[in-house]
């Protein structure tokens, strides 16, 4: 679904390469991460990716039908009207439904009537996901989407997202080791421009609401292998 | 706001004219040169309320020509905000058009249109809108990433809905630069009078200025300025009046 070959990428303005010769292939749908420190490309890929960067060289290649969306966490809604209304009028027809199955699963049932500024982060960013997934797309890179979000809520989030959309492909960009071990079927581990390969993939745990809880041994050996790759 | 801001012009004219007064005293001025208190209450009786209905129409003039430069700057500016050969084009001629003394060329205006109403009106126009329109190109062409992202993304970012986001969230800067633009317009439209105009407080001052009557633009001043305070506190009012309304419907 998305491969990227040998992608080169250098801000105008920095004197050395982000990465170079980056290869890295998602090819099935699922809930997969990119892992690594900040500063290291994470959001540029992902802006690659969706089209909102060019690289320097190599290619992006997105076999999908609709689009690739990137979020981010410091997104905003206008001002001028409640973010019920917001999300009303952002909804594409057919999927009103959905966005009233995801409203209360989202905690979002009482805080329709509020303008976006007087949300708390962690609510901006749960809004602001929830537009997203009521949009057209194939893959949606989150970036830092749920940061700010407690931790059963995010959880909640985490395993509805895997639920209710099992053939759309989420990258998931997180600093959150635990989580993305535990929830993340690929992760893609950034580990610099001078490191070969620039990137390593790992298999993360997958981990689903309806699977039994993750031995603490299984989930901390795959976080060593994610410290490690770093 | 519109309290705040009479009081503030109360102090910057009562300053002004304690100083006058404290370099007649010190260097033992004539009254000629300056007058005292009761020269001044004297002009006040004299011509008060002619002064009022002079500056009422140098005022009329300034708010429809500052009008005139509100909308031709928003419609010059939404255009110029695209980063298009036009828009670019568009920034470039304001940048170096506003760095020329517009006034300098008021003369030509009075020669080619005369000295009637239409003459004020395009000159207190012209003084006001090149800076308006630097202004609204800047805030137009600045885009608001983290809430037009989603938009763009979806397709969903017409042009419309892009100057509506700019607008609302500068909307202060935009009210300031109104507001502010209100003193151009005014100072437009009195400078044209002071050229060659036969009507207004600028006509006025400019006999006054003739019979070295300085009590006279005392009280000039004084109108000129209320009346202009006022004004300024009615748009900043007016302003912030609009974004409750935005914000809260």
């Amino acid at each position: 679904m998305i491969t990227c070959r040998n992608l080169t990428f250098q801000y105008p303005s920095a004197d050395a390469l982000l990465f170079s010769g980056l290869d890295l292939t998602f090819d099935r749908p699922g809930f997969h991460a990119l892992f690594g420190p900040s500063g290291i490309g994470k959001t540029t890929l992902a802006k690659i990716i969706s089209g909102d960067l060019k690289a320097s060289s190599g290619t992006v290649t997105l076999t999908t039908e609709k689009p690739c969306l990137y979020t981010f966490n410091r997104e905003r809604l206008p001002g001028w009207s409640p973010v019920g209304r917001h999300i009303e009028k952002t909804t594409p027809a057919g999927r009103e439904a959905l966005r009233e199955k995801l409203i209360p699963l989202f905690g979002l049932s009482d805080l329709l009537g509020l303008r976006f500024s007087q949300l708390s982060m962690g609510q901006c960013n749960r809004v602001n996901l929830l537009r997203y997934l009521l949009q057209d797309f194939d893959v949606l890179i989150m970036d830092e989407s749920l940061a700010n979000v407690d931790e059963p809520t995010r959880q909640a989030i985490l395993y509805t997202l895997k639920t209710l959309f099992p053939k759309r492909l989420f990258l998931y960009i997180s600093h959150n080791v635990v989580e993305v071990a535990r929830f993340c079927d690929e992760i893609a581990v950034f580990r610099g421009a001078h490191q070969i390969p620039p990137v390593l993939q790992l298999p993360g745990l997958n981990h689903l609401a309806a699977d039994p809880e993750p031995g603490a041994d299984v989930l901390s050996h795959v976080m060593l292998e994610i410290m490690n790759a770093v | 706001m519109l309290s705040r801001r009479i009081f503030q012009f109360l102090i910057v004219y009562l300053a002004g004219v304690g100083i006058l007064f404290a370099i007649k005293i010190s260097m033992g001025l004539s009254d000629y040169v300056i007058p005292g208190p009761a020269d001044i209450w004297i002009a006040v009786e004299a011509v008060f309320i002619r002064y009022i209905k002079d500056v009422l129409n140098t005022f009329s003039v300034a708010v429809v020509g500052q009008a005139l430069s509100i909308f031709l700057a928003l419609v010059v500016g939404i255009i110029g905000r695209q980063a298009t050969w036009f828009g670019a084009m568009i920034k470039v001629a304001a940048y170096n058009v506003q760095a020329y003394p517009i006034v300098a060329i008021a003369p030509i205006l009075f020669i080619l249109l005369g000295d009637g109403v239409f003459t004020r009106l395009v000159i207190a126009a012209m003084i006001c809108y090149f800076p308006l329109l630097l202004s609204v190109i800047g805030i137009m062409s600045e885009p608001v990433a983290d809430i037009e992202h989603f938009y763009r993304v979806t397709g969903r970012l017409r042009w419309q809905l892009e100057v509506k986001i700019r607008a609302f969230e500068n909307l202060n800067k935009l009210t300031t630069v109104i507001s502010g633009s209100a003193t151009l317009a005014m100072a437009g439209a009195i400078v044209s009078e002071f050229i060659a105009a036969d009507a207004g407080i600028g006509y006025s001052i400019r006999v006054a200025l003739y019979q070295s009557d300085l009590s006279k633009i005392l009280v000039a001043l004084f109108i000129i300025g209320i009346t202009l305070s006022l004004y300024q506190g009615l748009l900043e009012l007016l302003g912030a009046g609009l974004k409750k309304v935005w914000t809260t419907n």
